[in-house]
């Protein structure tokens, strides 16, 4: 009887295979036209509401202290802050300085939780893990998902930024920044996307099927590193914040990868 | 070598021992029969197999490789539980996501070779959700069977399928072995089909392999019984009953001796007794049967 031959496929034949599947998957999903929609249409609305709102006051009814409440001054208000001396950013700590672009790290968990625990709940995990011994293929397949899905809704929101501003007649120039650094700004948001999204892969590969789980632990997980994209991140920045946000995607993007991977090889798939 | 070769294979969930000490040997180019009870391992077992749970001890190995190998995994085809589809898509589109996963050449003439197989070319465009249960039994075997698969792992294959649906099944399963290379390890409660396409059989229970033989040896081991009709049953059934230790009535009206004596003893006993015979024949019992048989013993 003739020996039987198993073909062995290269890393980049798997890892294409795999991005294949997973990007068909994520544009033919409603979720993720849901939520680029969500990152247009958000600045769009808040900006518009919180012009509406300018120059009113509310008043604490225990203490009587009137608020004068401020709209934003300039379209970039969406997008990121200016440090300041005193450690304040550009207009003051506002719900626009709160409220803006970065929220989009925290938004794309509920992709990344949703696209990992769909694989568990409709039994395709099954399918894959028997014909994918190699884990870590999943998790990269995932991370670079992720990140395209991140990196998109960023770009939607500063469009919808810029739109929220036209509408607005909001400022478009560039006080104690310029253009470039504005560019280098989204890059460098662009490259902090995995640092998250490695953390939601993480979550979610360990929540497996319960969705609320990884959601609300990425919630919780993305927490912890959300307040600091406005320090990496801000108006002015050089060409040295994207350096160290791709260094920092990177290290974040393998290091939790081979915990992913961990958790993967260790675990029940099914 | 074998297609499948388990040596002390164990499973512990917690305290719980799914898995003892399991021993199976699946040849290549056989359709190997899984059998036992809810809950005995054989669900767990497969899935140790697939690496979709890790094993607790012991070792499996697929074509002589560690089953970890992922050019070995990658020349399976499995369907456990469920079909893994994605619900919101179509029957092709979760084909054709699975042909890719593959990396599958030519997807599409290979996603359609696969539904025709199983007769569900037509409903190509559904969506998974709308399939009935029959129908998504199918696609999950049409699933299991892209990319040309070296081992086949099937867990209720047969669960929801129409009279067609089994035959279809049964000619799959036949024709996939033809070659002598490939293999499938089936499990099933359905027992009267799964006697008509197995080859070899491996009876689980609480977690251990208690019987391994080929079809050839099942047939060996079933034993003969005196099936019989007469005018009045009861009678003949309290008479039978009181000479011979075991004496049963099948669904079909017929008194079933499985004590080891001839038809002609038990004819000659009843006419004595006056109770007439109008019908009488031997058979052998089925895989049905011989398991119940083999349950009970364990008991």
């Amino acid at each position: 009887m003739e020996a039987v031959t198993f073909p062995r496929y290269s890393f980049a034949k798997r890892l294409r295979s795999m991005l294949k599947v997973d990007f068909k998957r994520m544009f033919k999903s409603r979720l993720f036209y849901i939520l680029l929609a969500c990152a247009l249409v958000m600045p769009i609305l808040m900006t518009v509401m919180m012009t509406m709102m300018d120059g009113s006051v509310s008043v604490d009814p225990q203490t009587g202290v009137e608020t004068v409440i401020h709209g934003p001054e300039n379209t970039w208000q969406s997008i990121g802050t200016l440090p300041t001396a005193d450690g304040a950013a550009m207009g003051g700590m506002d719900v626009m300085a709160m409220c803006n672009i970065n929220m989009m790290f925290m938004l794309v968990c509920v992709f990344v939780c949703i696209f990992i625990c769909d694989d568990f709940r409709s039994g395709y995990a099954k399918n894959l893990f028997t014909v994918r011994a190699r884990k870590g293929d999943y998790v990269i397949s995932k991370t670079l998902a992720g990140f395209v899905c991140g990196a998109l809704m960023l770009i939607c929101y500063f469009a919808g930024a810029v739109l929220g501003g036209g509408i607005c007649g909001l400022s478009f120039a560039f006080p104690g920044f310029s253009a470039g650094s504005l560019v280098l700004c989204m890059i460098a948001k662009v490259f902090l996307m995995p640092v998250f999204v490695a953390i939601f892969v993480l979550i979610s590969v360990a929540a497996k099927q319960k969705a609320w789980l990884s959601i609300c632990g990425s919630l919780g997980g993305g927490m912890l590193l959300f307040m600091t994209v406005s320090l990496i991140t801000p108006l002015n920045a050089t060409v040295i914040h994207p350096i160290l946000t791709l260094a920092g995607g990177l290290i974040f993007a393998v290091g939790l990868g081979f915990a992913s991977r961990r958790v993967l090889d260790t675990t029940s798939l099914v | 070598m074998n297609a499948i070769e388990i040596k002390d294979l164990s499973k512990n969930f917690g305290p719980k021992q799914a898995v003892c000490g399991l021993n199976m040997t699946v040849p290549m180019g056989a359709i190997y029969g899984f059998i036992g009870e809810n809950g005995s391992g054989k669900s767990t077992t497969e899935k140790m197999i697939c690496g979709l749970i890790p094993k607790s001890g012991g070792t499996i190995r697929l074509y002589g490789k560690d089953h970890t190998d992922e050019a070995v995994r990658a020349g399976m085809g499995v369907l456990i539980e469920a079909p893994g589809c994605f619900p919101g898509l179509t029957v092709w589109d979760n084909m054709m996501l699975q042909a890719a996963n593959l990396a599958i050449a030519n997807a599409e003439a290979e996603v359609i070779r696969a539904l025709k197989t199983v007769r569900m070319e037509g409903a190509a465009g559904n969506k998974y959700k709308n399939c009935s249960l029959g129908m998504k039994q199918r696609v999950g075997i049409a699933m299991a069977l892209l990319g040309d698969p070296k081992l086949l792992v099937l867990d209720e294959p047969l669960n929801g399928l129409d009279a067609d649906g089994m035959r279809i099944m049964r000619e799959v399963f036949t024709d996939i072995v033809s070659d002598g290379k490939r293999s499938i390890l089936v499990s099933s409660h359905l027992l009267g089909e799964l006697q008509k396409v197995a080859t070899h059989y491996g009876i689980i229970r609480h977690g251990k392999m208690i019987r391994q033989m080929t079809a050839q040896e099942l047939e060996e081991s079933c034993r003969t019984y005196i099936a019989l009709k007469s005018d009045t049953m009861s009678k003949a059934k309290a008479l039978l009953g009181c000479r011979y230790n075991r004496v049963e009535e099948d669904e079909a009206g017929y008194l079933r001796v499985y004590d080891p004596v001839t038809p002609e003893d038990v004819v000659t006993y009843l006419y004595e007794s006056g109770i007439p015979v109008t019908e009488i024949m031997t058979d052998k019992i089925g895989l049905e049967e011989y398991y119940i048989d083999l349950m009970k013993e364990g008991e």
